[in-house]
């Protein structure tokens, strides 16, 4: 068990902050931003030195869903003094628009360049255990819906025709001149994370969202991982 | 003749391998489920007259039929029909294969319990009122059943289902359900009905229905169970499901994903299924809908999909009545101008190509061809070459059958016109028709449209639709239904064939 799990489960949480997600994904081999825990603006400034510039900072608490919502996320952070400043200001505005979330710090992340937003996710369905999601991110996966499910554990087919029946798979070919998305980086990393919830069996949700597709490669870089309960007697229910 | 099967079901080493492993994860022993889904001998317990269905559906059943009735008002019905009642399942001689348990429900545990006793091979129960009604009474007392049956080791098909049918054996759940031999397609259906509308429907399109299973609340055995069943089972070389929902999606996953390898599997989808109150925190989670997942399930399986029975039986015509589609380039036949437009808009709807043949055929179509009020380019319209002569139907057949940029086959309108007072027209078409696909092993695929210039009236174009049927041809009434089901056939082949 990766320290990340025995620590959530020791603290009798399910949700994996950000965080301790990605160190799970990383410790599987999935590539997601880095991403370290600050529990001070020097801590954050010194992180951010270490990762490198541009920065972002995004508030850690289980009591917060939407963290932009409460404006719990600072983008394109350029130095290690806006780093300090973007982290008092940040506890300042989340405290003031929710006094009662209990905060554990803020994550300290590589900013990656943009690239086209998929989501890639996991989820226990009633009647077929650990299924998989795909799609693109944004109003395709809020507003159209236009996502493709797969049963874990996927074989290499199943990655590629879920990435390809999407209605908005052209664009992951590339539109008015882009260069298309690595496809084989996205069938890798779909393939990873059903090797990863197929193997652990205690990963109830897993969203990456978004995940960045690029001509060459792909990062996830948000992530969120919700473990299954477990029951008095120790069993995952 | 199951024609686009046939090449898959000759898979024999992947089928005895698969065999090999039938038991695993069987509710019942399968020596115990082949002995109820193959009954040598039948009880009936609780019919009713005055038209004793289930005792009347076995009038063509191949071994002895007794009857287990109590109510005095009844027995001398069962008796003037030549059958020998008793009063106990234990009084009955020698060994019995199946027992159809028609009784109210509070009966039932009685019933399961003397079966068991006597060592019957199965039962079938049309008895309804359990699960079903969400009553927690009825619930419990099919949990009864149940927790018998486990402990004794008893396939219990249902409750609340029509039962089996055996077209070998005779063993029948509806009086239309024909005895014979050999076998096209075996049929699992949670609904009753569904299950007799594909299995006449089918048997109507003149396909041999091996089997028909209703399983109804699937207690004991379940659709996995069955499913594993038809799976071996040499006389059914396609399935077809109606399901709404299933009793264990990881064994059904797995299942459905080894059988298509060895035969196609038609699978129908009715309802969804309740989520339930589930605490859903992440995106993924709130977009997995039921629908999504199954739909996931149908590409991940090469299950072929199907929404309604019309989808159900019109892929089932094609699977059977067609040969095996080598790709997606298709030749299409109509009789007019405006039906030449239309049946092409509907085949590349459903991911087909017409594409424009060799100029070497388009010589030798130049040569008799009528071009005045007629082309050839692909698609054809055709009506005033073929209508003057069908010699020149001949012709066309014989120069496409040489086309090697079709890999799909024929998708031809067929006139009815005229079918009334001269059926040895359209028989002479199909018998052009036949010889193009021995020629060739690809498919042709019949439309017989009431509303094409040379439709006729709907009785007209039933009469002639019925007379393709009954010759082994999959006719459809539309262009949009026989590109749909022949697409279906090819998305499914070719999914075979994927990486």
């Amino acid at each position: 068990m990766s320290d990340a799990i025995a620590t959530a489960r020791a603290e009798g949480r399910t949700l994996l902050s950000e965080v301790e997600s990605k160190e799970l994904l990383r410790a599987a081999g999935i590539p997601v931003t880095e991403a370290r825990l600050a529990t001070s603006a020097s801590e954050a400034a010194a992180i951010a030195t270490e990762i490198g510039f541009p920065i972002v900072l995004k508030i850690i608490s289980k009591d917060i869903a939407h963290k932009s919502d409460v404006g719990g996320v600072a983008l394109g952070l350029e130095s290690a003094s806006a780093v300090r400043r973007a982290y008092s200001e940040m506890l300042e505005r989340v405290l003031a628009a929710a006094p009662k979330a209990r905060i554990d710090g803020v994550s300290v992340q590589q900013q990656a360049l943009p690239g086209t937003e998929v989501i890639v996710g996991a989820t226990t369905d009633p009647q077929f255990g650990p299924v998989m999601m795909f799609g693109l991110g944004g109003v395709f996966v809020e507003v159209l819906k236009d996502v493709s499910f797969r049963i874990v554990p996927l074989e290499r087919r199943d990655a590629r025709q879920m990435i390809r029946e999407i209605n908005g798979f052209p664009i992951l070919q590339g539109v008015r001149g882009q260069k298309g998305a690595d496809l084989k980086a996205l069938e890798k990393l779909v393939l990873d994370v059903s090797k990863l919830v197929w193997k652990r069996g205690d990963i109830a949700e897993l969203d990456l969202n978004p995940v960045f597709a690029y001509p060459d490669g792909a990062i996830a870089v948000d992530a969120r991982i919700v473990l299954k309960a477990v029951d008095a007697d120790g069993k995952e229910g | 003749m199951a024609r686009a099967a046939k090449s898959v079901a000759a898979k024999s080493a992947a089928a005895k391998a698969a065999s090999a492993k039938s038991e695993r994860g069987m509710s019942v022993p399968r020596a115990r489920l082949d002995r109820a889904l193959n009954p040598k001998s039948v009880v009936v317990v609780g019919d009713k007259g005055p038209g004793f269905q289930w005792l009347s559906n076995l009038s063509e059943f191949s071994g002895p039929v007794y009857s287990v009735q109590l109510d005095e008002k009844e027995i001398p019905g069962i008796e003037a029909k030549g059958i020998k009642n008793f009063k106990s399942l234990l009084d009955v001689p020698g060994t019995v294969d199946l027992v159809i348990c028609a009784v109210p429900r509070q009966v039932t545990p009685f019933v399961v319990g003397d079966a068991i006793k006597k060592g019957v091979g199965g039962i079938s129960m049309f008895t309804s009122g359990f699960e079903e009604t969400g009553e927690p009474q009825a619930v419990e007392l099919q949990a009864r059943l149940v927790a018998m049956c486990r402990e004794g080791g008893m396939p219990l098909v249902g409750p609340n289902c029509m039962g089996i049918y055996n077209r070998r054996l005779g063993v029948k759940f509806t009086a239309g359900q024909e005895k014979g031999t050999g076998g096209d397609i075996g049929i699992i259906s949670q609904s009753g009905t569904h299950g007799i509308g594909m299995s006449l429907g089918a048997q109507r399109a003149g396909i041999r229905v091996s089997r028909t299973i209703s399983i109804g609340n699937a207690a004991v055995l379940n659709e996995c169970d069955y499913l594993q069943y038809l799976r071996d089972d040499p006389d059914s070389p396609v399935i077809a499901m109606y399901l709404e929902g299933t009793r264990d999606g990881r064994r059904f996953f797995n299942l459905l994903k080894e059988t298509t390898k060895l035969k196609p599997v038609i699978l129908w989808r009715g309802g969804r299924t309740k989520a339930g109150a589930r605490a859903v925190r992440s995106h993924t989670a709130s977009l997995a809908a039921d629908g999504a997942v199954w739909d996931g399930l149908v590409r991940q399986t090469g299950a072929i999909p199907v929404h309604s029975i019309d989808e159900a039986l019109d892929a089932i015509a094609a699977l059977v009545n067609t040969d095996r589609p080598r790709g997606r380039r298709v030749a299409l036949i109509a009789m007019t101008g405006g039906q030449s437009v239309a049946i092409t808009d509907h085949f590349e709807r459903e991911g087909f190509e017409i594409p424009e043949l060799s100029k070497r055929s388009y010589d030798r179509l130049a040569e008799f061809f009528m071009t005045i009020g007629g082309s050839y380019r692909n698609p054809f319209d055709a009506a005033s070459t073929i209508g003057r002569e069908t010699d020149n139907l001949r012709k066309i057949l014989e120069i496409l059958a040489e086309e090697p940029i079709i890999d799909g086959g024929v998708g031809i309108e067929l006139g009815a016109r005229g079918f009334d007072t001269d059926p040895g027209r359209l028989n002479a078409q199909l018998d052009l028709l036949e010889t193009y696909r021995k020629k060739t092993g690809l498919p042709v695929i019949s439309m017989m449209p009431v509303g094409g210039a040379m439709g006729g009236d709907e009785l007209t174009v039933l009469a002639a639709r019925n007379a393709a049927t009954a010759r082994g041809f999959a006719v459809y009434p539309n262009f949009e239904r026989g590109a749909a089901a022949l697409g279906r056939v090819v998305s499914h082949f070719q999914w075979l064939g994927s990486k």
